[in-house]
């Protein structure tokens, strides 16, 4: 069985294991989109890996992404709610549910905005600070080779030169 | 004599070699068992091996993995649980 649009699965991983959901939408090679709905079944809308769904011999007619009110229709008219032993959720709870669905697609809207102006800011101050570091480490390269290794070098060697000469006198 | 308090069997008794060449008996705590699949005998992940009075006192979700069966099936077995149970449904049409 194929997991195509509307295929009725078991999710076999996680905590949602054992728990029913529709297919939505293909995504990828690996993944599908996929719901309970939540509010049916206690499975989120939500990404699956394909590897952690088992398929199911029922269908569901819905179309490609449809609301999770539009997918509780289509398993009341299948006839599903029986068989698979699930209660019809109360339309108090699915208003609720989907206030919270609103409210998650505002919020992700909120967060891609702020992203942008974001984006736009660092792109301008690295350009700058990229030719300050550079000016700074040249300089400093230029000070080390100069000043520190002829420094170090003479020193042990003329100290070195002194011990030598002073046990030389010591012996004579 | 050692104190009353330790005179129980309910504590592991160790000998320790002391740095000045001692046998000393130490009182320490008995660890649990190692918790393993009902089915396939393997070690479980994410069991802590505490005494049961310690256990009362962690949080729930430290106890065991919060999945179905979490905490008695291993993960494997428990997705071939779920997996039988789809295909049970197809060898009765």
């Amino acid at each position: 069985m194929a997991l195509e649009v509307g295929r009725v699965c078991m999710k076999t991983a996680g905590r949602e294991a054992g728990k029913y959901c529709v297919v939505l939408k293909k995504m990828d090679e690996n993944f599908v989109l996929i719901t309970g709905p939540r509010v049916l079944t206690q499975v989120k809308r939500r990404r699956c890996n394909v590897e952690h769904l088992e398929p199911t011999p029922h269908t569901v007619k819905i179309d490609a992404e449809a609301s999770d009110e539009v997918v509780i229709d289509a398993y009341e008219k299948s006839g599903l709610l029986t068989k698979l032993g699930l209660k019809k959720p109360s339309p108090e709870v699915v208003k609720e549910a989907k206030k919270e669905v609103k409210k998650v697609e505002k919020e992700v809207k909120k967060e891609e905005k702020p992203k942008e102006k974001k984006e736009e800011k660092p792109e301008k101050k690295p350009e700058v600070k990229e030719e300050k570091p550079t000016e700074k480490k040249e300089k400093k390269k230029g000070l080390t080779i100069k000043f520190k290794i002829p420094t170090i070098r003479k020193g042990k060697k003329e100290e070195k030169k002194k011990l030598e000469k002073k046990e030389k006198k010591k012996k004579k | 004599m050692v104190r009353r308090m330790l005179r129980t069997r309910s504590l592991k008794k160790k000998k320790v070699r002391t740095p000045g060449n001692r046998v000393v008996v130490h009182f320490e705590d008995k660890k649990t068992g190692i918790a393993r699949c009902a089915i396939c005998r393997k070690p479980l992940h994410g069991v802590p091996r505490v005494k049961s009075s310690q256990m009362r006192k962690l949080p729930k979700t430290k106890r065991r993995p919060e999945r179905p069966y979490g905490g008695n099936l291993c993960s494997k077995c428990m997705r071939n649980l779920f997996r039988r149970s789809v295909v049970q449904i197809l060898e009765k049409k």
